[in-house]
């Protein structure tokens, strides 16, 4: 069982031996459930921080914005972020220092182990307490979640209100830590691509016609993209923002630069976007969920990324997110790779 | 009479095998569908998964990515590198439902000028029957 009064203590005295800059942690938010991301920079302010079933974020993200922030000061404070990660969130750091886009010495890990549970789905625990609102989560005894309402507590099983990825998680520890609170405890796990193998099964044209419908109602808001700890490119293909249009730029340059997506959100468009996006995630995506859960039109974008993560394990024997020291997916090869589909 | 469907097929071919092998088949005059648009690449490792993508938005029926046999690679590894990515780029466009038809890749050195003829005869053949390629047409 993690108690937050410990991870609390560690991080107090992180920060008042200031060994780091400051700690990333979850702090309640103001409505609902959800907790928000919290900076905390003074030892004082530590009693912020919690930790319940209601903390989905994956905070690696903000070890890009923090390296950016970092590039643009003249003298940089060269100590760590402290930051807390769960077994999904320390894979992300693992893939950022396989790709070297941070160093290992750039974060503290304060590692936080799930414990046989994980963290819920918003939506399943809304319907589970049909139009009453939750006001508090905490982990409870064997594996159940305590939800807080107006009427007082509830008791659900976890495995009821998890998230699906959580669901199919490999390994429900932090797998790159400084710090770590639980026990290294794994979920007993039958498949971890259920789902990918019953969309697999589909016909063609069923397949089709449930990408059609779900693509179709892409808005374009790019909010994947925003909460992706992986999309770290300065330029994205899907919008290109380099090329300046000033007045004496001639109608032949601008006929020239290449527009690889159009940015209506329309079928054929928002098509190449979602292969692009889940292509460029192969072999990196660690499977934190966070595109799906953003999303406001509810596209299981979970799924492209989760077959990408399938096919690299069992084509290539890829695994994500566990060997910082390994070549990434696509810049390696082996002699033995199968090459049956090439005439 | 209505014309028969033809279909159009995009082919990234490597500079130094599968462009040469073309290039062989067109001088030696072996006959082959006019379906194909060669596109020659740098290497078949140099395609991008947006190049492929692209090419389906834009119109095309049928996608080919050809380069060197393993091992003859001008860039020494650079088809290997493609074969891995190709193999991504294929299971993720069957998954979407594309028919897995469409997009192929294949070996081709500088002196299978027949071999080269035979894969676009075949290709041709294979896309016939299923149409033209709505799904990822651009359509705005």
């Amino acid at each position: 069982m993690v108690r937050v009064e410990d991870i609390k203590k560690e991080a107090k005295k992180a920060l008042e031996e200031e060994k780091v800059k400051y700690i990333i942690g979850y702090e309640k938010g103001a409505n609902g459930v959800l907790p928000i991301p919290a900076f905390i920079k003074k030892p004082e302010d530590i009693d912020r921080i919690i930790w319940d079933p209601a903390c989905v974020y994956n905070l690696s993200r903000f070890l890009l914005d923090e390296k950016r922030s970092k590039s643009k000061e003249k003298e940089p404070d060269e100590r760590p972020v402290g930051l807390v990660v769960k077994g999904c969130d320390s894979r992300a750091i693992n893939v950022l220092i396989q790709e070297k886009f941070i160093n290992r010495e750039d974060v503290y890990i304060i590692g936080i182990s799930c414990e046989n549970t994980g963290v819920l789905d918003e939506k399943k625990l809304a319907k589970k307490l049909k139009g009453k609102q939750p006001e508090k989560t905490e982990f409870g005894e064997k594996d159940k979640f305590i939800i807080k309402t107006k009427d007082g507590k509830i008791e659900i099983p976890a495995e009821e209100i998890l998230a699906e990825r959580c669901l199919e998680c490999k390994a429900n520890f932090p797998v790159v830590y400084d710090v770590l609170f639980g026990e290294k405890v794994k979920r007993p796990l039958e498949n971890p691509f259920k789902s990918i193998e019953k969309m697999d099964s589909l016909p063609k044209e069923e397949k089709w016609a449930f990408w059609k419908e779900q693509i179709d109602k892409c808005i374009r808001c790019y909010a994947c993209r925003s909460v992706c700890p992986m999309c770290y490119c300065d330029e994205c293909v899907a919008d290109t923002i380099s090329f300046a249009v000033t007045a004496d730029t001639t109608a032949e340059e601008k006929a020239q630069k290449i527009k690889w997506i159009e940015k209506s959100p329309v079928s054929s468009e928002n098509f190449v976007y979602h292969l692009v996006r889940a292509i460029h995630l192969a072999g990196r995506c660690i499977d934190c969920g966070e595109c799906e859960r953003v999303c406001p039109v509810d596209i299981p974008l979970r799924f492209l990324n989760k077959k990408l993560e399938k096919e690299a394990k069992e084509l290539f024997g890829y695994e994500v997110g566990f060997d910082p020291d390994q070549p990434s997916l696509v810049s390696c090869f082996k002699d033995e790779d199968p090459e049956d589909f090439i005439r | 009479m209505a014309k028969e469907y033809e279909p159009k097929i995009v082919a990234f071919l490597c500079k130094w095998c599968s462009s040469a092998g073309s290039d062989l088949a067109g001088v030696s005059r072996m006959v082959y569908p006019p379906n194909v648009i060669p596109i020659t690449v740098m290497c078949s490792g140099s395609v991008s998964p947006l190049y492929i993508f692209s090419a389906f938005n834009k119109g095309a029926d049928g996608v080919l990515v050809s380069g060197c046999h393993p091992g003859d690679c001008h860039y020494i590894q650079g088809n290997l590198y493609a074969r891995r990515r190709i193999a991504l780029v294929k299971k993720m466009l069957e998954f979407i439902g594309l028919e897995p038809e469409r997009f192929q890749m294949s070996w081709v050195s500088a002196a299978e000028g027949t071999k080269y003829t035979q894969i676009i005869k075949d290709f041709v053949e294979e896309l016939k029957p299923l149409g033209p390629q709505t799904k990822l047409r651009r359509n705005l």
